[in-house]
């Protein structure tokens, strides 16, 4: 039997009279590139949150490979690599370089390893010659790719990105693209999030489609067109959203 | 355990190169303390049990020093990666909850201890002060920087904003040591019924009296009860800071 990467099983997440996450069932396989659609507060981000123990399910339990992300969250997280929507980076005294190296420590690799991992990185994401600036310094485009870097010092299994090209202009974006790919063909799982239809659609092999916490649709981004008679993922997307809301 | 690790020198990290701001000014502070108290009116204020004043003072400032900055540190690191939102970079690694507060805590009994051992040096040295029971401080330091280090950890989590860190300085930490004998003896208060009350009261007055005692050798209080007191206190706030890691107390949704 094949275990998922990443398996959403009848998971809920409610806060007072809130239903953010609604009964999401949902498995991702090894080397999947998936991408997790939807509007604003459709549960994406609460959803991956789960994975990395900074949501607790209300029910319900998300399995990374296997292991509960609950109960085991300390093997989980050495598989797991994640960027947040926002710009989540230790700004307080630390620089572009010293702040790959920390959370590399934090995730187990050796100080000597991640020298060089950082030095690897830095140069990957064209972040060299920042490498002892603070973030402060930064523009919105190197701190998106500071971030891509951080989740992937300790090269893991599966990265997940939340809205990884948020805010980002086209050249930024595409590059971050080709990055992603290039982790892909490393046989890694990627489980994304993104406003960008075009994205996803060039990008995912399957993606999920969420409405106030639901699963509305699943399959690839081309099955999904094909199935309601449309060219584009963008037009799927509207048309089962404007159809959700009647 | 790199994690671990890595942790911990990030908390001392944090107020090793920020020393001009975290580790100087409390330094300075009771140095002056000294100056003014030992040099300046020091022949003016008399002994306190057959000791100078300035050295009967000194190993109170020693251990408010201690357990300011042994509360500062986790309590504003842990805020400001709260608010920043870089605790998730933590909260998402391998680290078990109970190596995140610890490293934390540890972070802040670094810092204590530092500032507490040189203020302990400038006092040797400006005032002579005769370090009876080297071990028995040592403890004292120790005990007193781990459960102020938990007590910053709770504080750090519990906090919903800057001010509310700094009230729990103001209104909970100043008094507790203001009214804890470090300027007075208990005989100085004698027959004023309210502040020998607080005073008598108060547990840092055990604790305060007990740290003088293994610096001076001379104290109203007996040492022993003041050091349970300091272990009992970092045991439950040590506790205290773990559990609310494990429930992710203000730290997940």
């Amino acid at each position: 039997m094949i275990v998922p990467a990443i398996s959403f099983q009848h998971l809920c997440k409610v806060y007072g009279d809130l239903v953010a996450v609604d009964d999401l069932n949902l498995e991702i396989q090894s080397g999947e590139f998936f991408g997790l659609l939807g509007s604003n507060g459709a549960g994406k981000t609460t959803s991956l949150h789960t994975i990395v123990g900074l949501v607790k399910p209300t029910e319900g339990q998300v399995l990374i490979k296997g292991l509960d992300a609950v109960r085991d969250y300390r093997q989980v997280h050495k598989l797991v690599g994640i960027t947040f929507q926002e710009f989540v980076l230790d700004a307080q005294f630390l620089n572009v370089r010293e702040i790959l190296i920390y959370q590399a420590g934090y995730l187990g690799v050796s100080p000597k390893r991640a020298g060089s991992r950082a030095d690897e990185l830095l140069h990957k994401f064209s972040l060299w010659d920042k490498r002892s600036s603070r973030v402060q310094e930064l523009s919105g485009g190197m701190k998106r790719r500071l971030m891509l870097a951080k989740a992937l010092m300790h090269d893991p299994e599966i990265l997940i990105l939340d809205e990884p090209t948020a805010g980002a202009d086209v050249e930024l974006r595409h590059q971050i693209w080709e990055m992603l790919q290039d982790f892909h063909k490393q046989g890694k799982t990627i489980l994304l999030t993104t406003h960008y239809l075009e994205e996803a659609e060039r990008l995912c092999e399957r993606v999920a489609i969420l409405q106030k916490g639901r699963l509305l649709a699943l399959g690839s981004p081309l099955e999904l067109a094909r199935q309601r008679d449309q060219h584009r993922l963008e037009d799927v997307f509207l048309e089962l959203i404007r159809s959700d809301k009647q | 355990m790199i994690g671990f690790l890595t942790l911990f020198k990030r908390e001392v990290m944090r107020f090793i190169k920020d020393a001009l701001d975290t580790i100087a000014p409390p330094t300075v502070d009771v140095i002056l303390y000294m100056l003014v108290f030992g040099l300046a009116l020091g022949t003016r204020l008399g002994e306190v049990q057959g000791i100078s004043y300035i050295q009967f003072m000194m190993p109170g400032l020693i251990l408010m020093s201690i357990i300011r900055n042994s509360f500062y540190n986790p309590a504003y690191s842990l805020f400001q990666s709260r608010w920043d939102g870089n605790i998730a970079d933590v909260l998402s690694s391998p680290l078990s909850h109970t190596q995140m507060a610890l490293a934390i805590i540890l972070g802040g009994v670094a810092r204590g201890l530092l500032v507490g051992v040189l203020v302990l040096i400038a006092a040797l040295i400006l005032t002579g002060l005769p370090f009876a029971h080297p071990m028995l401080a040592l403890a004292y330091g120790l005990s007193v920087s781990i459960a102020f280090a938990g007590l910053g950890c709770v504080v750090g989590l519990w906090a919903k904003s800057w001010e509310a860190v700094n009230t729990v300085n103001v209104f909970v930490l100043d008094p507790l040591v203001l009214l804890g004998g470090v300027f007075y003896s208990l005989e100085m208060v004698r027959g004023i019924a309210v502040i020998e009350l607080l005073t008598r009261l108060n547990p840092f007055t055990y604790i305060i009296g007990g740290f003088r005692g293994a610096l001076l050798g001379t104290t109203e209080v007996d040492a022993i009860i003041g050091l349970i007191l300091a272990l009992g206190l970092g045991v439950v706030l040590v506790t205290l800071s773990i559990l609310l890691f494990r429930v992710g107390y203000h730290l997940k949704t």
